[in-house]
């Protein structure tokens, strides 16, 4: 092991994953240029996710091979990081700041109401799959704190009554939907 | 004259009429501000709505894409540029306010002073010559209160030009002072960002001459520059505000770096967090290559070095330079151990330099202007300006640039515009988690606590890479505490047990004194960990008690009354207080409706809450307000 602690790659198993839903044939399109030492490994999992919306468990072998080293540490790069999923996100998510701008203005208050409302706790998703929460990181868009988004969209600043009246509108558009 | 400013000064000539356009336009000019912060305000909507309604009108005028300018408590920002008259900034310009602004601006008012911020001059121009025209009486924002104190160097571009547009940074001087050192040796540049007195902008404030030296130095290639554009500290957004609004600051900075030590090749490692800023930098360094200014013998002066963009994926020791190496490197973001330093075994073992956005950001500057200019704004000790993000409970969120040295009771009190109404100033919390939290008697004492490393270091914390987050009295530390230990150990890379589990034991004790369980034989206990927990591998966890110690030496009053009278002043701290119906009036089935867990209950024709339902979310307070109130938990019953 030398001082960039690489791991040569003994067992790629990869020949042996059955591909019933042809996720590894599309991981391995998205890869082609993809080499190893050449600081591609957040690309290769950011292209995967965008792709597929998280990174699938099917997707190791393939990125072990890919990167010459075992499935066992392409797991640990991909728990290592909080942006990267290993489980398809739910339909709706709302994502709440977890920063001290909006802690300061009362974000725990929301945090606290949103996962009464949705049944779940922070980074879990709702029983029917429907709705998520997700812990983010501030972005430095302090001026709305407190904030959540929503598809990409910033609601804030806040009040605990807003983000109620926001979890029960998207309660009833998931029960009709 | 040397090969690389001909070359230098050809592009600049054939950049010049693209800015002239826009520096003095013939037709109305409109710059948009698109940023992370204006478009969470809407601004892209804006933008649209604009675009729009000029087709509709079938007005003659241009729009740009600029930067953030640094208002974002104003966003999202629109700057109108009329011929013969100076350039308006407008805030608050959501895409409904569209219709308005063009009526008062394409029409005979000529602006619209509901929502001017005030009047962008420039250098030349005052607001005398405009007497008699319609920008009369309205303010020059340049002495508002955001901005009086401060001195743009590094965002004297930002808002001004177009954030994707190379040809408005060469015309306005940029790559002259990549130009410039191309015509030095790499051992002149050095001298040259020493003499400047120059430090580390990411925190450390370490002399970046210094550490560009140790990489000259080094055997080995090829050598590496990695630009530490990881900004993870929450509350912090001054480089995501540079790379947005002007992106080839930090790509001349990063090749003059590779001139002065011999590196070859350049990352660029962005958090996840900012896909903006990606996406910016990733454009602004094709367009440096297509201009020769980056890949194989930039401006003919045989310097090759080419940059490239990678985007982290959301983990906060990443921003420790080792941690972000082994993010490179294909395995877990894990800090190393040290030796051997960046400079002899860096990324894939090769010499390495890493620097903060700010600190690369700064050597053009120092190049073009020398040294002497540079150092001619600043303190005493530390020379040049620094960026800022002032966030939390102030009145005014947005970036400043501020000289080095400048009391930050005045940044707080002046341009922040001081707490919310009826609100008093409790502390100051800068420079993310791993930082503590000032108190307001240092803030508001004589000096102002001066903006410069050594007085944060006195009181025991770290001045840090530009976040401020204002505290007032509704905010309390053991609270903030608990939250920085848990942030501590949830981006902990798990090596160090003293760091995992030294951030775990003080949430749990936090926690606990949050709760009504505090005892005294805490606080002993509470200056231990932070001894043993300096024996961690890196930063993260030798600096994660910081804020403990706050609380010890700098909030000894507030914790004493957690611990002793268990009841939080401040009523932050979620165990410690009760909600109670103190009144019966009709805002209450509305509050009762409101309650995410029905714990307002109606008996015999009354309401009241039942404690064992109650999370305590404040829903009921907000709607009923004199209804219901926020008493201590432990104190009688009222």
């Amino acid at each position: 092991m030398g001082l960039t602690s690489r791991h040569s790659s003994r067992f790629t198993p990869i020949d042996f994953i059955a591909d019933d839903t042809g996720l590894v044939a599309r991981v391995q399109a998205l890869l082609d240029d993809v080499e190893p030492d050449r600081a591609q490994m957040l690309e290769a999992l950011h292209r995967i996710q965008h792709e597929l919306g998280y990174v699938p468990k099917e997707a190791i072998p393939f990125l072990a091979a890919k990167f010459k080293t075992t499935p066992a540490m392409i797991y640990g790069v991909l728990t290592f990081y909080s942006e990267i999923r290993t489980e398809p996100p739910p339909r709706v998510e709302v994502q709440w700041c977890s920063g001290p701008a909006c802690l300061l203005k009362g974000s725990r208050n929301i945090r606290l109401a949103l996962e009464a409302e949705f049944g779940c706790g922070m980074n879990e998703s709702a029983p029917d799959g429907a709705l998520g929460l997700r812990l983010v990181q501030c972005d430095g868009t302090c001026h709305l704190a407190p904030l959540v988004r929503l598809n990409g969209r910033y609601i804030g600043p806040l009040t605990v009554t807003d983000a109620i009246q926001l979890a029960r509108r998207l309660k009833e558009e998931a029960r009709r939907a | 004259m040397a090969a690389p400013l001909e070359a230098y000064r050809r592009l600049q000539e054939a950049a010049r009429p693209v800015w002239e356009a826009v520096a003095r336009p013939e037709r109305p000019l409109f710059r948009v501000a698109v940023a992370t912060c204006t478009r969470a305000a809407g601004a892209d909507e804006t933008l649209a709505a604009l675009r729009e309604e000029l087709s509709r009108r079938g007005a003659e005028a241009d729009v740009l894409i600029v930067g953030c300018p640094g208002l974002c408590f104003a966003d999202p920002v629109v700057d109108v540029h009329l011929p013969g008259l100076p350039r308006v900034l407008y805030g608050r310009v959501t895409a409904d306010q569209v219709p308005r602004l063009l009526d008062a601006v394409l029409g005979e008012a000529r602006v619209l002073p509901e929502l001017a911020l005030g009047v962008v001059l420039y250098e030349e121009e005052r607001m005398e010559g405009y007497r008699g025209t319609p920008v009369e009486g309205l303010p020059d924002l340049a002495q508002s209160d955001w901005m009086r104190l401060q001195v743009r160097r590094l965002m004297a571009n930002v808002g001004h030009v177009g954030a994707e547009e190379i040809d408005h940074y060469i015309a306005r001087g940029g790559y002259e002072g990549l130009a410039k050192a191309l015509s030095m040796t790499p051992e002149e540049v050095i001298k040259e960002v020493l003499d400047s007195g120059l430090w580390g902008r990411g925190g450390a404030a370490f002399p970046t001459g210094r550490k560009w030296d140790f990489l000259r130095q080094a055997r080995g290639s090829p050598k590496y520059l990695i630009c530490n554009a990881d900004e993870g500290d929450p509350g912090a957004f001054v480089n995501r505000s540079l790379m947005e609004g002007d992106p080839h600051l930090l790509i001349e900075g990063m090749l003059i770096a590779a001139w002065a030590t011999g590196a070859s090749y350049g990352y660029i490692y962005i958090r996840d967090e900012y896909p903006l800023p990606v996406e910016r930098m990733r454009k602004a360094v094709e367009q440096a290559r297509e201009r020769g200014l980056l890949g194989e013998n930039v401006l003919g002066s045989g310097l090759s070095c080419d940059l490239e963009v990678v985007r982290g994926a959301g983990s906060y020791v990443c921003g420790e330079e080792t941690g972000l190496i082994s993010s490179l490197e294909d395995v877990r973001g894990m800090p190393k151990i040290r030796p051997p330093y960046p400079a002899q075994a860096g990324v894939f073992a090769k010499p390495t330099n890493v620097n903060n956005v700010e600190s690369y950001a700064n050597v053009p500057l120092i190049l073009r202007h020398g040294a002497g200019w540079y150092a001619s704004v600043g303190s005493e000790r530390n020379k040049g300006t620094k960026m800022f993000s002032l966030s939390g409970q102030v009145q005014r969120v947005g970036v400043l640039e501020v000289p080095l040295g400048t009391p930050v009771r005045d940044v707080i009190m002046v341009a922040g515009g001081g707490p919310p109404e009826g609100r008093k100033l409790k502390g100051l919390q800068p420079g993310g988690p791993l930082s503590g939290v000032a108190p307001a008697s240092r803030i508001l004492a004589q000096d102002g606590l001066p903006l410069e490393p050594e007085p944060f270091r006195e009181i025991g914390m770290l001045m840090g890479a530009g976040g401020l987050v204002v505290l007032d009295d509704s905010s309390c530390v053991v609270d903030l505490a608990l939250y920085f230990e848990w942030f501590a150990e949830d981006e902990s890379c798990g090596r160090c047990t003293t760091c995992f589990g030294g951030t775990r034991r003080l949430q749990e004790m936090l926690r606990r004194i949050s709760e009504g369980g505090g005892r005294p034989e805490d606080v002993p206990l509470m200056r231990l960990l932070p001894d043993a927990m300096r024996n961690a591998n890196c930063a993260h966890g030798q600096a994660a008690p910081t804020i403990i110690l706050s609380l010890l030496d700098l909030f000894q009053d507030e914790l004493q009354e957690h611990l002793v009278r268990k009841r939080c002043p401040a009523k932050a701290c979620r165990g410690l207080v009760r909600y109670e119906v103190v009144a019966q009036d009709e805002a209450l089935p509305r509050a009762a409706d409101i309650c995410p867990t029905q714990a307002i209950v109606k008996e015999d024709g009354s309401y009241r809450i039942d404690q064992a339902r109650c999370i305590r979310c404040n829903a009921c307070k907000e709607v009923a307000p004199q209804a219901i109130a926020v008493l201590d938990r432990f104190a009688e019953q009222a």
